[in-house]
C-alpha cells in the first residue's frame, strides 16, 4: 500500500509565506470593496470638508485662536468613524451575510488578514483628512506650521482607530450590538469629546474620562504636527495611543485565534 | 344557472370606513414597528438632550442667544428627523424586501396609510422634544415665553416634515439612493439650516436660499411660539411651509394613485 501524496508541497509558514499572503488579502479585500471605495472616499472627503465648516457655524465670529483650534481637530474627527464605525460595521455585514467564516477559512496567517484590515482602512482616511485641513485652511485664513511629525501622527491616529474598530467588530458576536457601540462611538466623538474644542470646558469627571480615553489624544497628536505651542505634552498622547494600538490588537488576537 | 352571490356586502367608502381603515393601519404600523420604536424613541431624547448639553462643551460660557437657538432648535430636529430620516429608510427597506406593493393592496384607503404614518410620527417626536426641552430648561437659564402658537406650529412642522419625506420615498424607487438621500438630508439639517444656530452665522447665498426652503420656516414657527423678539415674521413661514405641505400632499397623491 502505498502513502498518498500530499496535496500541497509548499511550507505555510515562514516571512515569505505571510508576506505572499498579505498581499493576496490586500487585493481580495480591494476587489471586495470595488462596489462601495470610490463612493467611500467621496462621502469621507465631504464630511471631513463639512466638518471643518459646520463647526464655525454653530460657534459664530471666532477669534483667529479659537478657529485654529477648531480646524485642527477637524482631521481627527474625520478619521474616527471611518476606522472605528466603518470597518466593524463591515465585519458585522459579513457576520450576517455569513462571509464571515469563510473569510477565516481562507489559506493566509490571521495576521496577514488583519493586517490588509489595518493598511486599508489606515491609508482611506487619508483623503478626508486632506480635505478637512484644506477646507479649514481656506475657510478661516490659518496660520498652520506643520512639521514633519503630521506623517506619524496621522498614521497613528488612523491605525488606532481601525485597531479599535477591528477588535469591537471580532470581539463581538451580535453584530446588532455592533452597530449599536459604533453608534455610542460616533455620537461621543462627534458631539462629547474634547477634539474641536478645549478640555477645560469639560465638566472634571468627563475630562478625567478623556485622559484615558483616546479621542483627546488622538486630536492632541495631529494638532501638534500642525501648530506650535497649542498642545502640551505631547509624548505622553503618543505613548497613550501606543497602548490602545497594542491593547485592541491583543483583544483582536484573542477574538481571532479562538476555535469554535 | 344561479348567479354568484358578490364576495363581501361591506360597502367600501364612507367616513365610518374611513376611520376604522385609520385605526387598523395605526394599528399595523405600530405593530409592525415594535421592534424599532424603543430604540428610535430612545435615540430621539438620546440626541435631543445629547444636543442641548453639547452645545456647553463647544462654548465654555455659552452665551444666552446661542443657548435659546439650540434649546429651541432642537425641536425642530426630534421632530423632522424621523418624518424626513427614518420615514424613507422603512419605506426603502419595504421596496427593497419587496413586502411594499403587499402595503399597497390591503383594503384600506390610501389616505389612512398617510395619516397613519404622520400620527406615529406624532407619537415617536413628541417625548423626545419633551426631554429636550425639559433639559434645555434645567441646563440653562432661558427666556421662554411659551405661546398657543405652539400647537399650529409643531403640528405644521412634524406634518410637512413627514409628508416631504413621505413624498420623496415613494417617489424613488432605488432604496440605495433613498438610502443616499437620507444620509445628505441629516448632514443638511445639523450642519448646513439655521435650525440651532442663527442664520446670520451662514454665508450670505445659504442664508438667503433658507427662507425658500422648508427648514428655516419649520425652525422659524417653533421657535416664534416659544419666545419674544427672536423672530420677527412668522406669517410668511406659515405660508411656505404650507406650500410645501400642499406639494408633498399633492406628490404623493399623485405617486400613489398611479396604477402599474
Amino acid at each position: 500500500m502505498t502513502s498518498a501524496a500530499l496535496a500541497s508541497p509548499t511550507l505555510r509558514r515562514g516571512p515569505g509565506y505571510w508576506l505572499a499572503g498579505y498581499r493576496w488579502m490586500l487585493r481580495f479585500d480591494l476587489a471586495s470593496s470595488r462596489s462601495w471605495l470610490a463612493s467611500f472616499v467621496i462621502v469621507q472627503v465631504l464630511m471631513g470638508a463639512g466638518m471643518a465648516i459646520i463647526y464655525g457655524f454653530y460657534l459664530g465670529d471666532m477669534p483667529p485662536a479659537a478657529a485654529t483650534f477648531l480646524a485642527t481637530g477637524a482631521p481627527t474627527q474625520a478619521l474616527v468613524p471611518l476606522g472605528m464605525a466603518m470597518l466593524p460595521s463591515l465585519i458585522a455585514v459579513r457576520k450576517i451575510e455569513g462571509t464571515y467564516d469563510f473569510m477565516w477559512s481562507l489559506p493566509v496567517p490571521r495576521t496577514a488578514t488583519a493586517a490588509s484590515s489595518f493598511t486599508i482602512f489606515t491609508l482611506l482616511a487619508l483623503p478626508g483628512v486632506a480635505a478637512s485641513l484644506g477646507v479649514a485652511a481656506w475657510r478661516y485664513d490659518l496660520d498652520l506650521r506643520v512639521s514633519p511629525w503630521v506623517v506619524p501622527a496621522v498614521l497613528l491616529v488612523s491605525l488606532m482607530a481601525a485597531s479599535v474598530g477591528f477588535g469591537v467588530g471580532h470581539a463581538v458576536p451580535d453584530p446588532g450590538i455592533t452597530n449599536l457601540i459604533t453608534n455610542l462611538i460616533i455620537f461621543v466623538v462627534l458631539m462629547f469629546s474634547p477634539v474641536a474644542f478645549p478640555i477645560e470646558n469639560f465638566p472634571g469627571w468627563l475630562a478625567a474620562a478623556h485622559r484615558v480615553l483616546p479621542f483627546w489624544h488622538m486630536g492632541n497628536v495631529v494638532r501638534d504636527s500642525l501648530t506650535d505651542g497649542l498642545v502640551p505634552a505631547v509624548g505622553t498622547s503618543y505613548l497613550v495611543l501606543g497602548a490602545w494600538t497594542l491593547g485592541t490588537w491583543l483583544l483582536a488576537a484573542w477574538a481571532i485565534r479562538r476555535r469554535r | 344557472m344561479t348567479t354568484l352571490a358578490p364576495p363581501t356586502a361591506d360597502l367600501r367608502r364612507g367616513v365610518a370606513y374611513w376611520w376604522h381603515s385609520y385605526r387598523m393601519m395605526l394599528r399595523w404600523q405600530l405593530v409592525s414597528l415594535r421592534l424599532v420604536l424603543p430604540v428610535t424613541v430612545m435615540v430621539q431624547v438620546l440626541t435631543g438632550a445629547g444636543f442641548v448639553l453639547a452645545l456647553g462643551l463647544f462654548f465654555g460660557q455659552v452665551p444666552p442667544r446661542a443657548a435659546l437657538f439650540i434649546s429651541t432648535g432642537v425641536l425642530v430636529l426630534t421632530l423632522v428627523t424621523i418624518g424626513l430620516v427614518l420615514g424613507p429608510q422603512l419605506i426603502a427597506q419595504q421596496k427593497a424586501e419587496q413586502t411594499y406593493d403587499f402595503l399597497w393592496s390591503l383594503p384600506v384607503p390610501r389616505t389612512t396609510a398617510a395619516l397613519a404614518w404622520v400620527t406615529t410620527n406624532l407619537v415617536l417626536g413628541v417625548p423626545g422634544m419633551a426631554v429636550a426641552l425639559a433639559v434645555a430648561l434645567w441646563r440653562y437659564d432661558l427666556d421662554l415665553h411659551v405661546s398657543p402658537a405652539i400647537v399650529p406650529a409643531v403640528l405644521l412642522t412634524l406634518f410637512t416634515g413627514t409628508m416631504i419625506g413621505y413624498a420623496l420615498a415613494h417617489a424613488l424607487d432605488n432604496p440605495m439612493l433613498i438610502g443616499a438621500i437620507t444620509q445628505l438630508t441629516i448632514f443638511l439639517i445639523l450642519g448646513f439650516s439655521p435650525i440651532n444656530f442663527p442664520a446670520d452665522q451662514l454665508p450670505g447665498w445659504l442664508a438667503a436660499l433658507h427662507p425658500w426652503l422648508p427648514l428655516a420656516p419649520m425652525a422659524d414657527t417653533v421657535r416664534a411660539a416659544l419666545t419674544q423678539g427672536v423672530v420677527e415674521d412668522v406669517t410668511r413661514s406659515y405660508l411656505v411651509l404650507g406650500a410645501w405641505a400642499a406639494a408633498s400632499v399633492a406628490a404623493t397623491a399623485l405617486i400613489l394613485a398611479r396604477r402599474r
